[in-house]
């Protein structure tokens, strides 16, 4: 709780040191600026009082569940803010079990294999991954698309029951531009956990006792080396919840990271305060989420001792 | 020789393939008469400022994708390519009379007509829609923001006598009310529908009524059952779809996502790539009525010396702003539309008589003379500062304005503005030099001097006053001999320009683009004016 009100002070004090506000952008889309007008408006919207009484009315607002009005839209927050959630978190969960599922595999073949032909094919692969931009691998699917078979997802959102098939092509081509990169991180660290666990006595006590390739390194030694890659896997998910924000435009999903970069720029407050303080409660409850999947994966880790 | 049999193969393979893929598209022959359906995918460059409030917009993000919703008196007709005078026809006024000399516009207006939620369209509306607008004593609306207030300071009364007849009552003659009146700017809206509400849907009479706006994601609209015009429109809808990104764009509409592009944003680099990828995709060429000016400002040193601005303007030589900035996808012209795009601009050799149109290095040398003869020189050069909005299209402008300048001894440096402090800066005239970006409601010379030169203009951003100038734009307003008024306006456009009071850069092109199947849509010398769509059919 006290880092979300933390959160929330420090979200609404940035967006007002930002210059201009929403009215000076509904005069830009007018072309003139009328200081009377401008009072007006911003009267009409609440924006002169002064701030904390903005703050603690904010604060009121989400404690009793009404986000407040979008100034942009004059439509209640919530209206706005909710169909965007799904749209985000969809992606993020498809981008990360890619991800899982590209990373580990390979980041464990890789360890098991290492300094063959496969681990250094592999560790490029997962280079490549880290050094190009999921922004730009998205463009470059969309552009080698339509050039090789003049065809791109549809443009605006598909719900699954209209049409599974292609609601599932238009989040798995995003969700792999951004999933490839993640794995690459995954991969190595997962190759460098292992590493280090293959090479414990209990891992050789393991192969002592003829256990099969598959359990000992699949049981023994990879439970033992996940729990970097669970930290990880639990800030990449964090950070995909509002760092989508270039591969939703590239792909066109109508999700919150997109809709932010457009309410900063309109100066929507409502909206931007809300949908910051959403990814900070979707962060918080992901590295809670990692800390009870510590006890889990290993039994030593135990909490409120 | 012993290949023949092979390359015949492959030829007999590659004219199979023709026949059953490309031949279909190929052999499409245009239908010549209008098929009804289907639902035209437009693409929207960003989600929709004040929604489909048009009178509380100057911007194209609104007007489009709410023309189709709504009706004006008269509009510029939609199959013709060039506006002017000659091609305005009714619209809600069935037709329409210059009474007393050109002081009073009589309307006679359809009969019959519904707003899209079935209420009767009369007179009163018309009277509601533009007291609102010129914020008259009695008006029964008020718009939150109102831009184009300017446009009606001539009108003194609105008289709705019965339902079917509106009169505007002028203070003095003005023929081009006609044409602002013609603008996709001048929607009629319901009396009974408070103005607020257009920024979440719309009430219209047009071809299409509002069905859905997702947020951010696209607007929709549907054929109106009930549009006063038989037959239309042809199409069952019209989806824009909102693509921020500019690759996604043009992807989309490479892959058939997209029929048409927005107006204004087909530049020529764009259109040759899309071209070269998708040959069947129809290009044209066309004039936006938007114009990249230099805001000189005309209030503070040292611009506020004649000389100074004129000397700034000599600095630049405008051909190569047009080749080296939009790549040839522009025309020189100076404060009008140049033709052929648009019909009062100056005639060729006029434009070449002007400072920083016809001999570059003539222009600088003038240039470096008068700023040596106020005292500025490789000693003691010229320290100023260039403002512009932090937004690629603008930031060009200004670093090839900075480059110029560099080249006869003024050290200019750029300064980036938010889009939110961009109009604010240059309304209240805190800046030296502003390289700006102007659209004009219609291709008309009272839009255009009242708006932009006129004394006490909001949107006057250079500050620059002269009376007689003003005597000349009156003069012209209320000229009706087209001749004549064609005369005064080049003379306007030559003083301003060697007044330095706000130098015009380049008049931007569109370019463009449709799918050939898509007919009907035929963009205009003007950004703002051929949205409402009811001829366009999908020949599909």
């Amino acid at each position: 709780m006290l880092t979300l009100l933390g959160m929330s002070i420090v979200i609404f004090a940035l967006l007002r040191f930002a210059p201009g506000n929403i009215v000076d952008i509904l005069f830009s889309t007018g072309g003139y600026v009328s200081e009377s007008d401008k009072a007006a408006i911003m009267k009409e919207l609440g924006i002169d009082r002064p701030i904390w009484v903005q703050y603690v009315d904010w604060l009121r607002e989400i404690v009793t569940g009404d986000l407040g009005k979008s100034y942009r839209y004059d439509l209640p927050a919530w209206q706005v803010i909710k169909p965007l959630i799904p749209v985000t978190v969809e992606l993020a969960i498809l981008s990360t079990a890619i991800a899982i599922l590209l990373g580990v595999p390979t980041g464990v073949i890789s360890a098991v294999r290492q300094d063959s032909a496969l681990d250094y094919v592999l560790r490029v692969v997962s280079l490549a991954g880290l050094s190009m931009p999921s922004f730009w691998l998205g463009m470059v699917i969309i552009l080698g698309l339509v050039a090789w078979i003049g065809w791109i997802p549809p443009v605006t959102l598909v719900s699954p029951t209209e049409d599974f098939k292609i609601h599932a092509v238009q989040f798995l081509l995003p969700a792999f531009a951004v999933g490839y990169r993640s794995s690459a991180l995954i991969m190595r660290i997962t190759r460098s956990a292992m590493l280090e666990v293959l090479r414990e006595d209990y891992v050789r006590t393991a192969w002592a006792k003829g256990q099969t390739g598959l359990i000992v390194v699949w049981r023994h030694a990879l439970k033992n080396a996940i729990l970097p890659v669970v930290t990880i896997i639990g800030i990449e998910f964090a950070f995909l919840i509002g760092g989508l924000v270039v591969t939703e435009t590239v792909f066109n999903l109508p999700g919150v990271a997109r809709f932010l970069v457009q309410a900063i720029i309109w100066r929507d407050y409502p909206i931007v305060q809300n949908l910051v303080m959403f990814i900070a409660i979707v962060v918080i409850l992901s590295n809670l989420f990692v800390d009870m999947l510590y006890g889990w994966l290993d039994p030593r880790v135990k909490y409120g001792d | 020789m012993s290949r023949s049999p092979l390359v015949a193969s492959i030829l007999v393979l590659i004219v199979v393939v023709l026949i059953f893929v490309g031949a279909p598209a190929i052999s499409q022959t245009p239908s010549s008469s209008p098929k009804s359906g289907g639902i035209l995918n437009a693409m929207q460059r960003e989600d929709l400022p004040q929604g489909f409030s048009i009178h509380e917009t100057a911007t194209i993000s609104t007007v489009f994708p709410a023309a189709a919703c709504f009706s004006n008196l008269v509009m510029y007709d939609p199959m013709k390519r060039v506006e002017s005078i000659d091609t305005v026809v009714g619209e809600l006024a069935e037709k329409w009379s210059w009474q007393d000399n050109y002081r009073n516009l009589v309307f006679f207006l359809r009969k019959g007509v519904k707003w899209h939620d079935g209420q009767p369209f009369s007179s009163k509306d018309v009277k509601y829609t533009f007291d609102m607008i010129r914020e008259a004593k009695d008006a029964q609306g008020k718009l939150r923001l109102n831009p184009r207030k300017d446009w009606y300071a001539n009108v003194d009364t609105i008289e709705a006598p019965d339902p079917h007849t509106v009169i505007f009552h002028l203070k003095r003659p003005q023929p081009s009310l006609l044409l602002m009146l013609a603008s996709g700017y001048s929607p009629v809206y319901p009396a009974h529908v408070a103005a607020a509400e257009m920024r979440t849907r719309c009430v219209g009479t047009g071809p299409f009524k509002f069905k859905e706006w997702k947020r951010g994601e696209y607007v929709e609209l549907v054929k109106n059952p009930d549009y006063f015009v038989k037959g239309r429109p042809y199409l069952d809808g019209i989806r824009y779809v909102v693509i921020v990104e500019r690759g996604t764009k043009y992807a989309a509409l490479q892959a058939g996502r997209l029929d048409i592009t927005f107006p204004g944003e087909g530049t020529k680099t764009i259109a040759d790539q899309v071209k070269a990828a998708v040959p069947q995709i129809k290009i044209e060429t066309v004039g936006q009525t938007v114009v990249d000016n230099l805001l000189v400002n005309n209030t503070k040193p040292p611009f506020n010396n004649v000389k100074m601005r004129l000397a700034a303007s000599l600095s630049i030589d405008r051909r190569a702003y047009v080749r080296a900035v939009h790549q040839g996808g522009a025309a020189v012209g100076a404060s009008m539309q140049p033709k052929p795009y648009g019909v009062w601009g100056l005639m060729d050799k006029d434009l070449n008589a002007l400072p920083g149109y016809a001999k570059p290095a003539d222009d600088k040398a003038k240039a470096r003379k008068l700023f040596a003869e106020a005292g500025y020189g490789p000693q003691n050069p010229l320290k100023i500062e260039m403002a512009t909005r932090n937004i690629p299209i603008y930031v060009d402008f200004a670093s090839f304005v900075i480059n110029e300048l560099k080249q006869v001894g003024v050290e200019a440096t750029l300064k980036q503005v938010d889009t939110a402090q961009w109009h604010p800066l240059a309304t209240r005239k805190e800046y030296q030099l502003g390289a700006n970006l102007t659209g004009i409601g219609a291709d008309d010379p009272d839009a255009n001097f009242y708006e932009n030169f006129a004394c006490g203009s909001p949107r006057n951003y250079t500050g620059y006053c002269d009376e007689q100038v003003m005597k000349m734009i009156d003069q012209q307003s209320q000229e009706t001999d087209i001749k004549k008024r064609q005369q005064m306006v080049w003379k306007i456009q030559q003083k301003l320009e060697e007044d330095g009071a706000r130098p015009s850069m380049s008049w931007r092109l569109d370019y463009v683009m449709q799918w050939p199947y898509v007919r009907n849509f035929v963009p205009h010398n003007n950004i703002y004016n051929y949205g409402r769509m009811q001829d366009v059919w999908l020949d599909k």
